[in-house]
């Protein structure tokens, strides 16, 4: 380590190792894997029917970039309604839980076993509920998938508070209300951005499951879901492609929240050090 | 110190109902008097009461046999009118909170004003002498520094009296030989009442004007020593001669509480 500090430029000693650590690995990983996928296709004659080759697929994309564009939209206001409804409706139920300490073991149980079932089956139900072209029905099993994570995890960390910490608000004449406000649920939050992650990814999975079920000719499951059916699988991996990126777009703005959030906290402090 | 009677305990007693096995006397017969002004020490070996007796005071549990008043009321109505502030083995303050953050809560949730409070808890930072902390977070001060936040935070709301539970247990001895003279310091600029648990004879003899001795199974005030020291009790007191016999007379009868406990076993 202190080899590299050596040799690196001594106004910044600091930056080139961390490019080197951090930056370069995640760069390369990609680039490695992409490059491997476009020689195996190519050396081995792989039909595009089969699994198209990084140049097609970017090719596709670009040449269907306003359309595919156009569907996330859609899709993406599904999945932050979905998201934004779960995360509500968990972290409700995880502080009546809290605050009616009787009835979280039996909710928590059942919660549990619901949460085994497999929610996307729900989707034809949901479509034939709430309309097949419409926001809700989308968003609706987003909702449910991201609401269960959202639940345990917040519960937990709302009664996992240490009994000095309840004592400290006792001796200061805190209410109940303002032991759920200014201790539990501070305490929680790291617990309940664990939740919203594991959510995030849930509710564009929820989304563009659903919409494989039908919905707006204009959304993104639909459009994946057509070209796969053409068959046009160039066009189909660039949606998945433009998918997997509003997923990993979604866990990134999720995570700049939560350091914006808690600069307090062990794992937020520890890589700002 | 006037005669003013700030807690009032007779025939105190807690009892620990542990069902199915052997209940747990923890408190008996417990006839205790604090007056305003006054720093008294309860010291005793472990499993004396002595911490169970300052969370019955702080009704942070509640006794099964006995009376009790602090200020005049029952224990409950004193906290919940804010009566005291309460010091704990550990720190105990909010990692999300900014150390001023956590001097001003007991301000903030009894409602008072975003201003006032700050100005209350900057007082209280510079009492403990932290003012250019203020801005931190807790983990980011040593252990003896987040005390000295706990103790900021119990006394923002300027309460007339102090429960101390081991505050400086958990610290080395030359953080707690400090934080001693910074708590007489404060003891002497707020004419606060302080009730102090601690198992260190010399710590109790330092602090305190009296030292009550417990004694265990049952936890019981066993006797009392009036300590006579000159005022103010600087560092150079823990060398004078009156320290030290005063030290010998309570440790001579700490060593009866504990002679009479293998009596008995």
């Amino acid at each position: 380590m202190t080899a590299t500090t050596d040799t690196g430029p001594r106004r910044a000693p600091a930056v080139a190792p961390w490019l080197v650590r951090h930056v370069v690995p995640a760069v390369a990983a990609p680039v490695v894997i992409l490059a491997l996928w476009q020689a195996l296709v190519r050396g081995f004659n792989v039909e595009s029917f089969v699994l198209p080759a990084p140049t097609e697929i970017g090719a596709a994309l670009a040449a269907n970039l306003t359309t595919i564009l156009a569907a996330s939209v859609v899709t993406v206001q599904a999945v932050l309604l979905g998201l934004l409804t779960g995360v509500a409706g968990g972290v409700t139920v995880a502080l009546l839980l809290a605050r009616f300490r009787s009835i979280s073991a039996p909710v928590l149980t059942v919660a549990v076993i619901v949460n085994c079932a497999p929610i996307v089956a729900l989707a034809p139900i949901f479509n034939n509920w709430l309309g097949t072209a419409s926001i809700a029905s989308k968003a609706g099993v987003a909702a449910i998938m991201v609401f269960f994570p959202v639940l345990v995890n917040t519960a937990r960390g709302l009664l996992d508070i240490s009994p000095l910490h309840l004592e400290v608000m006792a001796s200061m004449a805190a209410t109940p209300r303002q032991v759920a406000l200014r201790a539990r649920l501070p305490h929680a939050l790291p617990y309940l951005f664990n939740g919203v992650k594991l959510g995030a990814t849930l509710s564009v999975i929820g989304v563009i499951v659903s919409e494989y079920f039908g919905g707006l000719a204009n959304a993104l499951g639909v459009y994946i879901a057509q070209m796969a059916a053409l068959p046009r699988y160039a066009e189909a991996w660039a949606g998945i492609l433009v998918a997997a990126a509003l997923g990993l777009a979604l866990f990134g703005a999720i995570n700049l929240l939560e350091r914006l959030l808690m600069p307090w906290h062990a794992t937020v402090r520890s890589t700002a050090d | 110190m006037s005669d003013r009677v700030v807690i009032d305990a007779d025939a105190l007693g807690k009892v620990f109902d542990a069902s199915g096995q052997k209940s747990v006397t923890a408190l008996h017969d417990i006839n205790l008097t604090v007056r305003a002004g006054e720093f008294v020490s309860l010291l005793g070996p472990s499993g004396c009461g002595k911490s169970t007796l300052l969370r019955v005071m702080a009704d942070l549990t509640s006794p099964t046999s006995g009376r009790i008043e602090v200020n005049g009321k029952n224990p409950e109505q004193a906290r919940t009118s804010r009566d005291y502030g309460m010091v704990f083995q550990q720190p105990g303050l909010f990692d999300w909170r900014s150390v001023l953050g956590n001097v001003e809560l007991p301000l903030q949730l009894a409602g008072v004003a975003k201003s006032e409070r700050r100005s209350r808890a900057r007082e209280m930072l510079e009492l403990v002498r932290l003012s250019d902390f203020a801005r931190h977070f807790p983990w980011q001060l040593s252990g003896g520094m987040q005390q000295r936040v706990a103790i900021a935070r119990a006394l923002t709301g300027s309460p007339k009296l102090l429960f101390m539970d081991e505050p400086l247990g958990a610290l080395d001895e030359m953080n707690r030989e400090y934080l001693q003279g910074e708590l007489l310091r404060i003891w002497d600029s707020t004419k606060t009442t302080i009730v102090f648990v601690t198992h260190s004879v010399a710590e109790a003899v330092f602090l305190s004007n009296r030292v009550v001795i417990m004694s265990p199974r049952p936890g019981q005030v066993a006797t009392t020593v009036d300590v006579d020291l000159p005022a103010p009790r600087t560092a150079e007191v823990r060398t004078a001669p009156e320290f030290y016999d005063t030290v010998t007379e309570v440790r001579t009868a700490l060593h009866a509480v504990l002679a009479g406990e293998e009596a008995v076993a």
